[in-house]
Protein backbone atom coordinates (compact mmCIF):
# COMPACT_ATOMS: atom_id res chain seq x y z
CA UNK A 1 0.00 0.00 0.00
CA UNK A 2 0.97 3.39 -1.10
CA UNK A 3 1.45 6.12 1.26
CA UNK A 4 -0.92 8.22 -0.21
CA UNK A 5 -3.54 5.36 -0.12
CA UNK A 6 -2.59 4.87 3.50
CA UNK A 7 -3.63 8.40 4.48
CA UNK A 8 -6.65 8.15 2.80
CA UNK A 9 -7.49 4.84 4.14
CA UNK A 10 -6.88 6.62 7.61
CA UNK A 11 -8.26 10.05 6.65
CA UNK A 12 -11.64 7.78 5.61
CA UNK A 13 -11.41 5.95 8.85
CA UNK A 14 -11.09 9.55 11.12
CA UNK A 15 -13.85 10.82 9.82
CA UNK A 16 -17.35 9.31 10.57
CA UNK A 17 -17.59 10.84 13.55
CA UNK A 18 -16.32 14.22 12.25
CA UNK A 19 -19.11 14.87 9.82
CA UNK A 20 -21.69 13.99 12.11
CA UNK A 21 -23.02 10.85 11.74
CA UNK A 22 -25.86 9.65 13.51
CA UNK A 23 -25.42 8.18 16.66
CA UNK A 24 -26.85 4.87 15.73
CA UNK A 25 -24.62 4.27 12.49
CA UNK A 26 -21.69 5.31 14.19
CA UNK A 27 -22.24 2.56 17.13
CA UNK A 28 -23.01 0.14 14.00
CA UNK A 29 -19.76 1.21 12.56
CA UNK A 30 -18.29 0.58 16.58
CA UNK A 31 -19.44 -2.69 16.83
CA UNK A 32 -18.04 -3.28 13.35
CA UNK A 33 -14.65 -2.48 14.66
CA UNK A 34 -15.23 -4.20 17.77
CA UNK A 35 -16.14 -7.53 15.19
CA UNK A 36 -13.05 -7.35 13.28
CA UNK A 37 -10.62 -6.50 16.27
CA UNK A 38 -12.36 -10.49 17.63
CA UNK A 39 -12.29 -11.81 14.37
CA UNK A 40 -8.13 -10.87 14.14
CA UNK A 41 -7.49 -11.69 17.25
CA UNK A 42 -9.03 -15.41 16.32
CA UNK A 43 -6.76 -15.60 13.64
CA UNK A 44 -4.08 -15.01 15.67
CA UNK A 45 -4.63 -18.49 17.63
CA UNK A 46 -6.10 -20.15 13.78
CA UNK A 47 -2.39 -19.23 13.03
CA UNK A 48 -1.05 -21.72 14.63
CA UNK A 49 -3.64 -24.14 13.90
CA UNK A 50 -5.60 -23.64 17.14
CA UNK A 51 -9.50 -23.53 16.51
CA UNK A 52 -11.22 -21.56 19.07
CA UNK A 53 -15.28 -21.97 19.50
CA UNK A 54 -14.83 -19.93 22.86
CA UNK A 55 -13.83 -16.64 22.06
CA UNK A 56 -16.71 -15.39 24.18
CA UNK A 57 -14.88 -16.54 27.60
CA UNK A 58 -12.35 -14.20 26.88
CA UNK A 59 -15.19 -10.98 25.68
CA UNK A 60 -17.28 -11.85 28.45
CA UNK A 61 -14.20 -11.82 30.77
CA UNK A 62 -12.97 -8.97 29.43
CA UNK A 63 -16.55 -7.19 29.98
CA UNK A 64 -16.98 -8.16 33.37
CA UNK A 65 -13.54 -7.19 34.60
CA UNK A 66 -13.69 -3.93 32.85
CA UNK A 67 -17.59 -3.85 34.10
CA UNK A 68 -16.56 -4.32 37.71
CA UNK A 69 -13.57 -1.86 37.39
CA UNK A 70 -15.19 1.15 35.95
CA UNK A 71 -18.16 0.87 38.57
CA UNK A 72 -15.68 0.74 41.00
CA UNK A 73 -14.25 4.45 39.81
CA UNK A 74 -11.50 3.00 38.38
CA UNK A 75 -10.20 5.06 35.03
CA UNK A 76 -12.09 3.64 31.99
CA UNK A 77 -8.40 3.22 30.22
CA UNK A 78 -7.25 1.14 33.30
CA UNK A 79 -10.29 -0.79 33.22
CA UNK A 80 -9.51 -1.19 29.67
CA UNK A 81 -6.33 -2.77 30.53
CA UNK A 82 -7.45 -5.08 33.47
CA UNK A 83 -9.94 -6.46 30.74
CA UNK A 84 -7.23 -7.11 28.27
CA UNK A 85 -5.75 -8.72 31.58
CA UNK A 86 -8.44 -11.01 33.17
CA UNK A 87 -8.91 -11.79 28.92
CA UNK A 88 -5.49 -13.15 28.76
CA UNK A 89 -5.48 -14.90 31.85
CA UNK A 90 -8.48 -16.44 30.68
CA UNK A 91 -6.06 -17.31 27.59
CA UNK A 92 -3.57 -18.70 29.97
CA UNK A 93 -6.43 -21.11 31.58
CA UNK A 94 -7.31 -22.59 28.10
CA UNK A 95 -4.22 -23.23 27.43
CA UNK A 96 -3.56 -25.79 29.42
CA UNK A 97 -6.04 -27.37 27.77
CA UNK A 98 -5.13 -26.70 24.44
CA UNK A 99 -1.19 -28.20 25.11
CA UNK A 100 -3.41 -31.44 24.90
CA UNK A 101 -6.32 -31.30 22.44
CA UNK A 102 -5.76 -30.48 18.81
CA UNK A 103 -8.63 -30.20 16.03
CA UNK A 104 -12.11 -30.55 17.12
CA UNK A 105 -11.41 -31.90 20.60
CA UNK A 106 -9.61 -28.60 21.30
CA UNK A 107 -12.83 -26.53 19.71
CA UNK A 108 -14.97 -28.21 21.61
CA UNK A 109 -12.90 -27.96 24.85
CA UNK A 110 -12.73 -24.10 23.74
CA UNK A 111 -16.40 -23.86 23.89
CA UNK A 112 -17.08 -25.01 27.44
CA UNK A 113 -14.96 -22.77 28.78
CA UNK A 114 -17.02 -20.30 27.42
CA UNK A 115 -20.07 -21.89 29.30
CA UNK A 116 -18.20 -22.04 32.22
CA UNK A 117 -17.75 -18.16 32.11
CA UNK A 118 -21.37 -18.09 31.36
CA UNK A 119 -22.76 -20.09 34.58
CA UNK A 120 -20.13 -18.36 36.59
CA UNK A 121 -21.00 -15.08 35.93
CA UNK A 122 -24.87 -16.00 35.87
CA UNK A 123 -24.06 -18.11 39.63
CA UNK A 124 -21.66 -15.75 41.23
CA UNK A 125 -24.10 -13.19 41.82
CA UNK A 126 -22.28 -10.96 44.75
CA UNK A 127 -19.65 -9.61 42.36
CA UNK A 128 -21.31 -10.55 38.54
CA UNK A 129 -25.02 -9.80 39.95
CA UNK A 130 -26.04 -12.73 38.44
CA UNK A 131 -28.53 -12.69 35.12
CA UNK A 132 -29.89 -9.07 36.13
CA UNK A 133 -25.73 -8.46 35.08
CA UNK A 134 -23.99 -4.98 35.76
CA UNK A 135 -25.67 -1.70 34.65
CA UNK A 136 -23.98 1.83 34.93
CA UNK A 137 -20.98 1.54 33.59
CA UNK A 138 -19.81 5.09 33.04
CA UNK A 139 -18.84 5.86 29.37
CA UNK A 140 -15.78 6.72 28.02
CA UNK A 141 -14.22 9.76 29.05
CA UNK A 142 -14.35 13.01 27.32
CA UNK A 143 -17.26 11.72 26.08
CA UNK A 144 -20.30 13.37 27.17
CA UNK A 145 -21.45 15.70 24.18
CA UNK A 146 -20.56 12.29 22.09
CA UNK A 147 -20.26 8.90 23.52
CA UNK A 148 -20.85 7.29 20.19
CA UNK A 149 -17.49 9.52 19.05
CA UNK A 150 -15.23 8.15 21.82
CA UNK A 151 -16.57 4.33 21.42
CA UNK A 152 -15.90 4.61 17.47
CA UNK A 153 -12.19 6.22 18.11
CA UNK A 154 -11.63 3.70 20.66
CA UNK A 155 -12.19 0.37 18.78
CA UNK A 156 -10.73 1.70 15.84
CA UNK A 157 -7.42 2.46 17.89
CA UNK A 158 -7.98 -1.44 19.59
CA UNK A 159 -8.33 -2.77 15.51
CA UNK A 160 -5.27 -0.62 14.59
CA UNK A 161 -3.30 -2.14 17.79
CA UNK A 162 -4.82 -5.71 16.99
CA UNK A 163 -3.66 -5.57 13.52
CA UNK A 164 -0.30 -4.46 14.13
CA UNK A 165 0.07 -7.02 16.46
CA UNK A 166 -1.04 -10.13 14.36
CA UNK A 167 1.29 -8.69 11.51
CA UNK A 168 4.46 -8.24 14.04
CA UNK A 169 3.64 -11.93 15.26
CA UNK A 170 3.38 -13.29 11.83
CA UNK A 171 6.94 -12.04 10.98
CA UNK A 172 8.31 -12.60 14.17
CA UNK A 173 10.12 -15.98 15.81
CA UNK A 174 6.61 -16.63 17.56
CA UNK A 175 4.65 -16.36 14.08
CA UNK A 176 7.55 -18.67 12.35
CA UNK A 177 7.44 -21.56 15.29
CA UNK A 178 3.35 -21.03 15.19
CA UNK A 179 3.00 -21.47 11.81
CA UNK A 180 5.47 -24.83 11.75
CA UNK A 181 3.41 -26.08 14.70
CA UNK A 182 0.26 -25.63 12.69
CA UNK A 183 2.19 -27.81 9.87
CA UNK A 184 3.46 -30.27 11.82
CA UNK A 185 3.84 -30.06 15.42
CA UNK A 186 5.98 -33.38 15.93
CA UNK A 187 8.56 -31.97 13.06
CA UNK A 188 8.83 -28.60 14.10
CA UNK A 189 9.62 -30.08 17.47
CA UNK A 190 12.30 -31.89 16.31
CA UNK A 191 14.04 -28.32 15.30
CA UNK A 192 13.62 -27.19 18.47
CA UNK A 193 10.58 -25.11 18.70
CA UNK A 194 8.83 -26.05 22.02
CA UNK A 195 5.47 -26.04 21.13
CA UNK A 196 4.02 -25.61 24.68
CA UNK A 197 5.35 -22.57 24.94
CA UNK A 198 4.06 -20.25 21.56
CA UNK A 199 0.65 -22.35 22.37
CA UNK A 200 0.70 -20.31 25.62
CA UNK A 201 1.57 -17.16 24.16
CA UNK A 202 -1.14 -17.61 20.89
CA UNK A 203 -3.81 -17.65 24.19
CA UNK A 204 -2.28 -14.63 25.80
CA UNK A 205 -2.15 -12.90 23.03
CA UNK A 206 -5.45 -13.60 21.53
CA UNK A 207 -7.28 -13.69 25.18
CA UNK A 208 -6.08 -10.25 26.02
CA UNK A 209 -7.02 -8.47 22.51
CA UNK A 210 -10.36 -10.18 22.87
CA UNK A 211 -10.74 -9.56 26.55
CA UNK A 212 -9.70 -6.01 25.77
CA UNK A 213 -12.64 -5.93 23.13
CA UNK A 214 -14.99 -7.16 25.57
CA UNK A 215 -14.22 -4.52 28.08
CA UNK A 216 -14.31 -1.83 25.47
CA UNK A 217 -17.86 -2.93 24.31
CA UNK A 218 -19.21 -2.76 28.16
CA UNK A 219 -18.13 0.82 28.07
CA UNK A 220 -20.48 0.79 24.92
CA UNK A 221 -23.62 -0.63 25.78
CA UNK A 222 -23.05 0.25 29.84
CA UNK A 223 -24.56 -2.96 30.73
CA UNK A 224 -23.26 -6.44 31.11
CA UNK A 225 -25.09 -9.63 31.45
CA UNK A 226 -24.12 -13.26 30.91
CA UNK A 227 -26.46 -13.93 28.00
CA UNK A 228 -25.19 -10.84 26.09
CA UNK A 229 -21.67 -11.09 26.76
CA UNK A 230 -20.41 -14.66 27.19
CA UNK A 231 -23.62 -14.94 24.24
CA UNK A 232 -22.34 -18.33 21.57
CA UNK A 233 -22.36 -14.63 18.92
CA UNK A 234 -18.64 -13.69 20.27
CA UNK A 235 -17.33 -17.16 19.55
CA UNK A 236 -18.85 -18.13 16.39
CA UNK A 237 -18.95 -14.82 14.69
CA UNK A 238 -15.04 -14.47 14.64
CA UNK A 239 -14.83 -17.52 13.08
CA UNK A 240 -16.77 -17.05 10.67
CA UNK A 241 -15.68 -13.82 9.34
CA UNK A 242 -12.12 -14.59 9.95
CA UNK A 243 -12.99 -17.87 7.85
CA UNK A 244 -14.65 -16.17 4.75
CA UNK A 245 -11.57 -13.22 4.97
CA UNK A 246 -8.85 -15.57 4.98
CA UNK A 247 -7.51 -15.93 8.73
CA UNK A 248 -3.66 -15.98 7.44
CA UNK A 249 -4.04 -12.82 5.92
CA UNK A 250 -4.08 -9.39 7.97
CA UNK A 251 -6.56 -7.53 6.97
CA UNK A 252 -8.74 -9.86 5.50
CA UNK A 253 -10.43 -11.42 8.45
CA UNK A 254 -11.06 -7.51 9.82
CA UNK A 255 -12.57 -6.33 6.60
CA UNK A 256 -14.80 -9.10 6.37
CA UNK A 257 -16.15 -8.60 10.04
CA UNK A 258 -16.76 -5.21 9.05
CA UNK A 259 -18.28 -6.27 5.50
CA UNK A 260 -20.28 -8.99 6.93
CA UNK A 261 -21.62 -6.62 10.01
CA UNK A 262 -22.89 -4.08 8.03
CA UNK A 263 -24.42 -5.54 5.04
CA UNK A 264 -26.54 -7.70 7.42
CA UNK A 265 -27.49 -4.43 9.65
CA UNK A 266 -28.07 -2.28 7.03
CA UNK A 267 -29.13 -4.31 3.99
CA UNK A 268 -30.39 -7.79 4.94
CA UNK A 269 -31.78 -6.58 8.27
CA UNK A 270 -34.62 -4.34 6.97
CA UNK A 271 -35.23 -6.48 3.77
CA UNK A 272 -35.84 -9.44 6.23
CA UNK A 273 -35.40 -9.03 9.77
CA UNK A 274 -36.24 -12.74 10.52
CA UNK A 275 -33.58 -14.11 7.74
CA UNK A 276 -30.83 -11.51 7.94
CA UNK A 277 -28.54 -13.84 9.97
CA UNK A 278 -28.22 -16.31 7.34
CA UNK A 279 -25.90 -14.41 5.34
CA UNK A 280 -23.46 -15.28 8.41
CA UNK A 281 -24.39 -18.95 7.86
CA UNK A 282 -23.83 -18.32 4.06
CA UNK A 283 -20.73 -16.69 4.10
CA UNK A 284 -18.99 -19.66 6.01
CA UNK A 285 -20.59 -22.52 4.13
CA UNK A 286 -19.76 -20.64 0.59
CA UNK A 287 -16.17 -19.85 2.17
CA UNK A 288 -15.47 -23.34 3.21
CA UNK A 289 -16.11 -24.91 0.05
CA UNK A 290 -15.10 -22.43 -2.57
CA UNK A 291 -12.83 -20.03 -0.19
CA UNK A 292 -10.25 -22.51 1.38
CA UNK A 293 -8.01 -19.46 1.98
CA UNK A 294 -10.68 -16.72 2.21
CA UNK A 295 -11.46 -13.64 0.06
CA UNK A 296 -8.09 -12.69 1.30
CA UNK A 297 -6.03 -15.99 -0.10
CA UNK A 298 -7.46 -14.74 -3.71
CA UNK A 299 -5.05 -12.66 -4.64
CA UNK A 300 -2.21 -15.36 -4.20
CA UNK A 301 -4.26 -17.81 -5.85
CA UNK A 302 -4.60 -15.89 -9.11
CA UNK A 303 -1.16 -15.77 -9.48
CA UNK A 304 -0.36 -19.05 -8.90
CA UNK A 305 -3.28 -19.91 -11.60
CA UNK A 306 -1.00 -17.58 -13.79
CA UNK A 307 2.26 -18.98 -14.29
CA UNK B 1 33.02 -41.01 25.95
CA UNK B 2 30.18 -42.17 23.02
CA UNK B 3 28.56 -38.76 21.29
CA UNK B 4 25.00 -40.99 21.47
CA UNK B 5 24.47 -44.08 23.17
CA UNK B 6 21.41 -46.35 23.28
CA UNK B 7 21.60 -48.70 26.32
CA UNK B 8 19.28 -52.09 26.69
CA UNK B 9 16.66 -49.94 24.73
CA UNK B 10 13.53 -51.86 24.19
CA UNK B 11 10.39 -50.59 22.77
CA UNK B 12 6.85 -52.59 22.76
CA UNK B 13 3.55 -51.07 20.70
CA UNK B 14 0.89 -53.40 22.70
CA UNK B 15 2.14 -56.94 22.46
CA UNK B 16 4.98 -56.49 19.79
CA UNK B 17 8.09 -55.93 20.94
CA UNK B 18 9.65 -53.62 18.00
CA UNK B 19 13.32 -53.63 20.15
CA UNK B 20 15.05 -55.87 22.50
CA UNK B 21 17.37 -54.86 24.50
CA UNK B 22 19.28 -52.87 21.77
CA UNK B 23 22.91 -51.51 22.64
CA UNK B 24 24.23 -48.95 20.67
CA UNK B 25 26.77 -46.23 20.58
CA UNK B 26 27.87 -43.27 18.17
CA UNK B 27 31.57 -41.71 18.33
CA UNK B 28 32.04 -38.61 17.00
CA UNK B 29 32.17 -38.20 13.26
CA UNK B 30 30.98 -41.77 12.70
CA UNK B 31 29.04 -43.46 10.11
CA UNK B 32 27.25 -46.10 10.93
CA UNK B 33 24.33 -47.81 9.09
CA UNK B 34 21.58 -49.97 10.14
CA UNK B 35 20.58 -52.49 7.78
CA UNK B 36 17.66 -55.71 8.30
CA UNK B 37 14.82 -56.49 6.70
CA UNK B 38 10.99 -54.52 6.98
CA UNK B 39 9.95 -54.77 10.52
CA UNK B 40 13.21 -55.24 11.86
CA UNK B 41 13.12 -52.02 13.79
CA UNK B 42 15.42 -50.10 12.49
CA UNK B 43 13.21 -46.68 11.55
CA UNK B 44 11.82 -47.41 15.68
CA UNK B 45 15.42 -47.25 16.91
CA UNK B 46 15.65 -44.03 14.94
CA UNK B 47 12.67 -42.53 16.68
CA UNK B 48 14.11 -43.59 20.30
CA UNK B 49 17.78 -42.36 19.39
CA UNK B 50 16.35 -38.90 18.25
CA UNK B 51 13.45 -38.31 20.98
CA UNK B 52 10.23 -39.57 19.16
CA UNK B 53 9.71 -42.63 21.03
CA UNK B 54 10.10 -43.13 24.62
CA UNK B 55 11.55 -46.42 25.02
CA UNK B 56 10.17 -49.27 27.61
CA UNK B 57 13.24 -50.26 28.47
CA UNK B 58 16.55 -49.17 28.60
CA UNK B 59 17.83 -45.48 28.04
CA UNK B 60 19.44 -42.68 25.99
CA UNK B 61 22.19 -41.02 26.54
CA UNK B 62 23.99 -37.60 24.81
CA UNK B 63 27.46 -36.81 26.23
CA UNK B 64 26.94 -39.19 28.94
CA UNK B 65 23.64 -37.80 29.96
CA UNK B 66 20.88 -39.46 30.67
CA UNK B 67 18.10 -37.93 27.89
CA UNK B 68 15.19 -41.03 27.94
CA UNK B 69 12.07 -39.01 27.85
CA UNK B 70 13.05 -35.83 27.00
CA UNK B 71 10.83 -33.92 24.72
CA UNK B 72 11.95 -33.75 21.10
CA UNK B 73 13.05 -30.52 21.16
CA UNK B 74 14.83 -31.22 23.94
CA UNK B 75 17.04 -33.71 21.59
CA UNK B 76 17.43 -31.35 19.13
CA UNK B 77 18.95 -28.76 21.10
CA UNK B 78 21.57 -31.28 22.24
CA UNK B 79 22.62 -31.74 18.50
CA UNK B 80 20.48 -34.32 17.29
CA UNK B 81 18.78 -34.03 14.10
CA UNK B 82 16.63 -36.50 12.02
CA UNK B 83 14.57 -37.02 8.03
CA UNK B 84 12.48 -39.09 7.85
CA UNK B 85 11.83 -41.75 4.81
CA UNK B 86 8.37 -39.93 3.42
CA UNK B 87 9.39 -36.69 3.30
CA UNK B 88 7.88 -34.26 6.00
CA UNK B 89 8.36 -30.90 4.43
CA UNK B 90 6.33 -27.97 6.16
CA UNK B 91 3.61 -28.12 3.52
CA UNK B 92 1.96 -24.89 4.03
CA UNK B 93 5.14 -22.77 4.20
CA UNK B 94 7.82 -21.57 1.42
CA UNK B 95 11.29 -23.83 1.25
CA UNK B 96 13.35 -20.99 2.58
CA UNK B 97 10.58 -20.59 5.66
CA UNK B 98 11.00 -24.53 6.29
CA UNK B 99 14.72 -24.34 6.80
CA UNK B 100 14.04 -21.60 8.62
CA UNK B 101 12.74 -22.94 11.52
CA UNK B 102 15.61 -24.79 12.24
CA UNK B 103 17.84 -22.17 11.73
CA UNK B 104 15.71 -19.81 13.81
CA UNK B 105 15.50 -21.98 17.01
CA UNK B 106 18.36 -23.90 16.98
CA UNK B 107 20.56 -24.20 20.03
CA UNK B 108 24.73 -23.61 19.05
CA UNK B 109 25.59 -20.57 17.10
CA UNK B 110 22.30 -18.94 16.67
CA UNK B 111 21.63 -16.04 14.18
CA UNK B 112 20.04 -12.91 16.57
CA UNK B 113 19.13 -11.08 13.28
CA UNK B 114 15.72 -12.31 11.16
CA UNK B 115 18.71 -10.94 8.25
CA UNK B 116 21.66 -13.31 9.23
CA UNK B 117 18.99 -16.32 9.29
CA UNK B 118 18.03 -15.55 6.60
CA UNK B 119 21.16 -16.15 4.89
CA UNK B 120 22.19 -19.15 6.63
CA UNK B 121 19.12 -20.38 5.50
CA UNK B 122 19.58 -19.32 1.76
CA UNK B 123 22.85 -20.67 2.70
CA UNK B 124 21.02 -24.29 3.42
CA UNK B 125 19.09 -24.49 0.74
CA UNK B 126 22.23 -23.32 -2.23
CA UNK B 127 24.17 -26.65 -0.34
CA UNK B 128 21.16 -29.01 -1.24
CA UNK B 129 20.90 -27.30 -4.72
CA UNK B 130 17.69 -25.42 -3.70
CA UNK B 131 18.42 -21.76 -3.49
CA UNK B 132 16.29 -21.43 -6.73
CA UNK B 133 13.29 -22.59 -5.07
CA UNK B 134 13.59 -20.90 -2.20
CA UNK B 135 9.95 -18.81 -2.38
CA UNK B 136 8.30 -21.97 -3.72
CA UNK B 137 6.08 -23.36 -1.09
CA UNK B 138 7.37 -26.74 0.31
CA UNK B 139 4.50 -29.05 -0.92
CA UNK B 140 5.25 -28.07 -4.65
CA UNK B 141 8.43 -29.65 -4.71
CA UNK B 142 8.86 -32.81 -6.93
CA UNK B 143 9.77 -35.65 -4.89
CA UNK B 144 13.44 -35.54 -5.65
CA UNK B 145 13.55 -31.79 -4.46
CA UNK B 146 11.76 -32.53 -1.21
CA UNK B 147 14.02 -35.37 -0.27
CA UNK B 148 16.93 -32.67 -0.75
CA UNK B 149 14.80 -29.82 1.46
CA UNK B 150 14.50 -32.90 4.05
CA UNK B 151 18.03 -33.01 4.69
CA UNK B 152 18.21 -29.16 4.21
CA UNK B 153 15.34 -29.35 7.18
CA UNK B 154 17.69 -31.61 9.44
CA UNK B 155 20.68 -29.79 9.03
CA UNK B 156 19.39 -26.35 9.99
CA UNK B 157 19.31 -26.96 13.51
CA UNK B 158 22.62 -27.44 12.64
CA UNK B 159 22.98 -31.26 14.46
CA UNK B 160 25.95 -33.25 15.36
CA UNK B 161 24.21 -36.61 15.00
CA UNK B 162 22.06 -37.02 12.03
CA UNK B 163 19.22 -39.76 12.00
CA UNK B 164 18.72 -40.17 8.23
CA UNK B 165 15.88 -42.76 7.33
CA UNK B 166 16.46 -44.03 3.93
CA UNK B 167 17.40 -40.52 2.65
CA UNK B 168 18.43 -42.39 -0.88
CA UNK B 169 15.04 -44.13 -1.11
CA UNK B 170 13.04 -43.28 -4.34
CA UNK B 171 15.72 -41.53 -6.21
CA UNK B 172 17.15 -41.81 -9.74
CA UNK B 173 20.38 -43.46 -9.76
CA UNK B 174 21.89 -39.72 -10.58
CA UNK B 175 20.36 -38.57 -7.50
CA UNK B 176 21.32 -41.64 -5.02
CA UNK B 177 25.00 -40.43 -6.50
CA UNK B 178 24.07 -36.89 -5.28
CA UNK B 179 22.70 -38.56 -1.31
CA UNK B 180 26.29 -40.68 -1.63
CA UNK B 181 27.95 -36.89 -2.09
CA UNK B 182 26.11 -35.85 0.94
CA UNK B 183 26.99 -38.52 2.96
CA UNK B 184 31.06 -37.76 2.31
CA UNK B 185 30.64 -33.72 2.83
CA UNK B 186 28.27 -34.28 5.83
CA UNK B 187 31.71 -36.38 6.97
CA UNK B 188 33.90 -34.17 6.45
CA UNK B 189 31.98 -32.02 8.42
CA UNK B 190 32.30 -34.10 11.49
CA UNK B 191 28.76 -35.20 11.88
CA UNK B 192 28.07 -38.57 13.08
CA UNK B 193 25.53 -40.46 11.01
CA UNK B 194 23.15 -43.44 11.80
CA UNK B 195 21.85 -44.04 8.51
CA UNK B 196 18.81 -46.53 7.08
CA UNK B 197 19.12 -47.29 2.93
CA UNK B 198 17.39 -49.98 1.45
CA UNK B 199 20.66 -50.29 -0.42
CA UNK B 200 23.20 -52.18 0.83
CA UNK B 201 25.55 -51.03 -1.56
CA UNK B 202 25.26 -47.20 -0.80
CA UNK B 203 25.61 -48.11 3.18
CA UNK B 204 28.29 -49.57 2.55
CA UNK B 205 30.01 -47.44 0.51
CA UNK B 206 29.78 -45.05 2.92
CA UNK B 207 29.65 -46.64 6.65
CA UNK B 208 32.02 -47.32 9.13
CA UNK B 209 30.23 -49.70 10.74
CA UNK B 210 27.02 -52.06 9.95
CA UNK B 211 24.64 -52.93 12.10
CA UNK B 212 22.01 -56.08 11.21
CA UNK B 213 18.90 -55.61 12.80
CA UNK B 214 15.94 -58.68 12.92
CA UNK B 215 13.38 -59.04 14.62
CA UNK B 216 14.24 -56.20 17.06
CA UNK B 217 17.51 -57.12 18.10
CA UNK B 218 21.22 -56.62 16.48
CA UNK B 219 21.70 -59.82 14.41
CA UNK B 220 25.46 -59.49 13.65
CA UNK B 221 27.43 -55.81 13.57
CA UNK B 222 31.26 -54.98 12.26
CA UNK B 223 32.99 -52.75 9.78
CA UNK B 224 31.46 -52.36 6.82
CA UNK B 225 33.36 -54.22 4.72
CA UNK B 226 33.33 -57.32 7.00
CA UNK B 227 29.73 -57.42 7.06
CA UNK B 228 29.49 -57.07 3.26
CA UNK B 229 31.47 -60.43 2.90
CA UNK B 230 29.75 -62.35 5.65
CA UNK B 231 27.55 -65.01 3.26
CA UNK B 232 25.66 -66.23 6.34
CA UNK B 233 24.50 -62.45 6.67
CA UNK B 234 23.54 -61.87 3.00
CA UNK B 235 21.93 -65.02 2.35
CA UNK B 236 19.42 -65.01 5.99
CA UNK B 237 18.35 -61.56 5.43
CA UNK B 238 19.68 -59.78 2.27
CA UNK B 239 18.44 -62.37 -0.16
CA UNK B 240 21.92 -62.46 -1.87
CA UNK B 241 24.28 -59.72 -2.83
CA UNK B 242 22.42 -56.08 -3.43
CA UNK B 243 21.71 -54.93 -7.28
Amino acid sequence: MTASRAALAVALLVLPPAIGLPAYYLHLLATALVLATLASAWSVLAWGGQISFGQAAFFGVGAYAAALAAINGVASWAALTLGAAAGAATGALMSAAALRLRGAPLALATLAFAEIGRGIALNWERLTGGGAGIVGIPPLPGAASSPRAAAYYTALLLLAVTLSAFTWMKGSRMGLALAAVREDEERASLLGVNPAVWKVAAFLLSGGLTGAAGGLYAHMVRVVEPDLVFSSWYSLAPLIMATLGGSRTPLGPAAAAVGLYLASELVLQPLAPALHQVGYALSLIAAVLFLPAGLGGLPGRRRRATP
Amino acid sequence: MPLLEGQGLCVDYGRVRALQGIDIEIEEGQVVGLLGPNGSGKTTLLNVLGGLVVPTAGGVRVDGALVTGKAPWAFSRLGIGRTFQVPRPFAGLTVLESVLVGVTFRKRRKFFRAADRRREGERLLAVVGLDAKAGACSSELSFGQMKRLELAIALSARPRILLLDELASGLSPQGRGEVLQFYGRLRERGIAIVAVEHSVSTLASVADRLILLNGGVIAAQGAAAEMLASPRIGEAYLGGPDE
